[in-house]
């Protein structure tokens, strides 16, 4: 009872204090709206990179080995069985020069192509599924070295290439959590501020409140509210702007960004939702609880 | 006319031993205070602006904290006391402002309120002991008013009735008829009287040399952050007179 009646007395005086200092409390929740609009920029951002990152991992960890025409069927496999042998190997296919051709065939693009070609030109393959993207380069090896590989092409990894991919996936992740740090300091530092200035106008109440023994949290109790209540505002008016601009976004961008696979995904947008929100409310209860411990001591 | 035998019939409520206060700025505003309050007594702390009588009562009070020495209240010593403890203490301690500290956006009724809202009490306690306190300070009428709407003596009821309503044992005041006139002092002066003939001790730091003079009660002079002179008896004039001779 004595709890509800402090939980009450808490809220009460947070709601006062917020709109008694209206012009920074608004100032202070554009600013972290902001900020978490930016956030969840960032999120969405990280989210197509991570859809693009996947499917071209998927791709690049199936190597295809082209089979020479000279190798008779028994060698190609006796490989494939000592391939399916090793650990590091989920799969291996055989595909053989026909099925190739058809494959080959079947793109639109590479009509004419064949339209001029006599005879197979196309290798049969091998194409090996490796279970982790670290030991697609040692798996490789091992197809280069094979003596029934082709001699001139013998397979389709590009180790170069997916270095750099990888390489270049870490750097934009790290670029993302340094982006998300500076956004969190920067609204703790706001939240703080506001609380300062709560602190500030309700100086003789605190003063009061010290006298006639209130405890320590009982002071500090309705500031933190007041930074929670700044940060879940500042969420939800970033979530309906995300939200109102995200399809709008994606339908007119589609197209010039061709290379990301931009698609409105409702489930990220719920999950989005709950980061918002958890997001704000700890941005606005951590700002608010250094500010207190700083500005508020008994 | 009985006099209380200086060492202590009573308990000791108030201990100060060997206490030095200095500033961060590097006055030195206490310096070496031995003081002690026994239980039931009615203490006044005179001496010059600056002397150190507002220093006292912040000790008092734990607002500071000794430079050396120690400070007892109710046995506890103030320096060794957790911060958690320290609402606690201040709850059984009335204390009384020369400026009431009262808020201006609340009534008479929500100030004296205020005191007992912020430990969470119900409403029916809260009504039952604000009227018991604004009882005893005769105010019982404006309950509804504002501080502006009332004299300063009438505000200073409504600060005592604030620190009364813990119902201390031991109240503290610094100044506490600094801004009014002398009859509106007189007043708020029998306030404490009765508010001593119940029980609480009584420790005020005053300038009012009238009211010393009158009531014969404990003098303590401070001077240049030192006790001079401790009478149980004393007056205003002898104390200045005494620290007139020394100078
Ligand atoms: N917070 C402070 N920081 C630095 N010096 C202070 C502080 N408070 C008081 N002093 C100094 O300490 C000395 C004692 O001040 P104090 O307020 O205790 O005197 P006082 O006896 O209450 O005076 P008055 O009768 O004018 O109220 C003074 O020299 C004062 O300037
Ligand atoms: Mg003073």
């Amino acid at each position: 009872m004595r709890l509800f009646r402090h939980l009450l007395f808490a809220l009460n005086s947070a709601w006062q204090s917020f709109w008694r200092n209206a012009g920074v409390s608004v100032a202070a929740v554009v600013s972290i709206t902001l900020i978490l609009i930016l956030a969840g920029v960032n999120l969405l951002l990280g989210h197509a990179l991570a859809g693009v990152l996947d499917s071209y991992k998927t791709r690049v960890s199936v190597i295809s080995i082209s089979v020479s025409d000279q190798t008779p069927l028994a060698t190609v496999y006796d490989f494939k069985q000592q391939l399916e042998a090793d650990p590091r190997v989920a799969g291996v296919t055989f595909v053989t020069k026909d099925e190739e051709l058809q494959r080959f065939s079947a793109d639109p693009r590479n009509r004419d192509l064949i339209a001029n070609i006599e005879g197979n030109p196309v290798p049969a393959k091998l194409e090996v599924h490796v279970k982790n993207l670290s030991d697609v380069d040692a798996i490789n090896n091992l197809g280069r070295t094979w003596r029934g590989a082709d001699r001139t092409d013998p397979t389709d990894y590009q180790g170069d290439f997916i270095a750099r991919m990888v390489k270049l996936s870490a750097w934009l992740t790290l670029a993302g959590y340094a982006l998300m740090a500076i956004l969190v300091v920067v609204s703790v530092v706001i939240v703080m501020n506001t609380i300062r200035t709560a602190v500030y106008h309700r100086r003789q109440e605190i003063e009061v409140m010290k006298l006639v023994g209130a405890t320590e949290w009982f002071v500090r109790g309705p500031f933190v509210i007041e930074g929670v209540m700044t940060g879940v505002l500042a969420a939800s008016l970033a979530l309906g702007l995300l939200l109102g601009a995200y399809r709008p976004f994606v339908e007119r961008f589609r197209a010039d960004l061709f290379f990301i696979p931009l698609s409105y995904d409702p489930r990220f947008v719920s999950t989005l939702g709950q980061d918002l929100f958890l997001g704000g409310a700890l941005l606005g209860a951590m700002g608010s609880y250094i500010g207190v411990r700083r500005f508020v001591r008994i | 006319m009985s006099v209380i035998a200086p060492d202590f019939s009573g308990r000791t409520v108030i201990s100060f031993q060997h206490v030095w206060k200095r500033y961060p700025n590097g006055t030195d505003a206490l310096r070496d205070i031995n003081l002690s309050v026994p239980e039931g007594d009615f203490v006044f702390l005179v001496g010059p602006s600056g002397a150190g009588k507002s220093s006292l009562v912040r000790l008092l009070i734990r607002e500071e904290r000794p430079t050396k020495g120690k400070i007892f209240v109710n046995g506890v010593e103030l320096g060794r006391m957790k911060r958690r403890k320290l609402p606690h203490f201040r709850r059984k301690v009335g204390l009384v402002f020369q400026d009431f500290k009262l808020l201006p956006q609340m009534t008479v009724h929500e100030n004296v309120a205020f005191a007992l809202r912020v430990l969470g009490e119900s409403r029916q306690v809260i009504d039952r002991r604000v009227a018991r306190a604004l009882d005893t300070v005769s105010l019982h009428g404006k309950l509804g008013k504002y501080p502006r709407e009332l004299s300063g003596g009438e505000q200073q009821r409504v600060a005592i009735a604030r620190a009364l309503v813990h119902a201390p044992r031991l109240m503290i005041a610094d100044e506490p008829t600094g801004n009014l006139d002398p009859a509106t002092a007189w007043e708020i002066m029998q306030l404490f009287l009765k508010i001593n003939a119940d029980g609480a001790t009584v420790v005020m730091a005053t300038h009012n040399r009238e009211i010393v003079d009158l009531l014969r009660r404990r003098v303590v002079v401070i001077e240049d952050g030192q006790v001079v002179r401790d009478d149980r008896a004393g007056r205003y004039h002898e104390a200045l007179q005494a620290s007139a001779l020394r100078a």
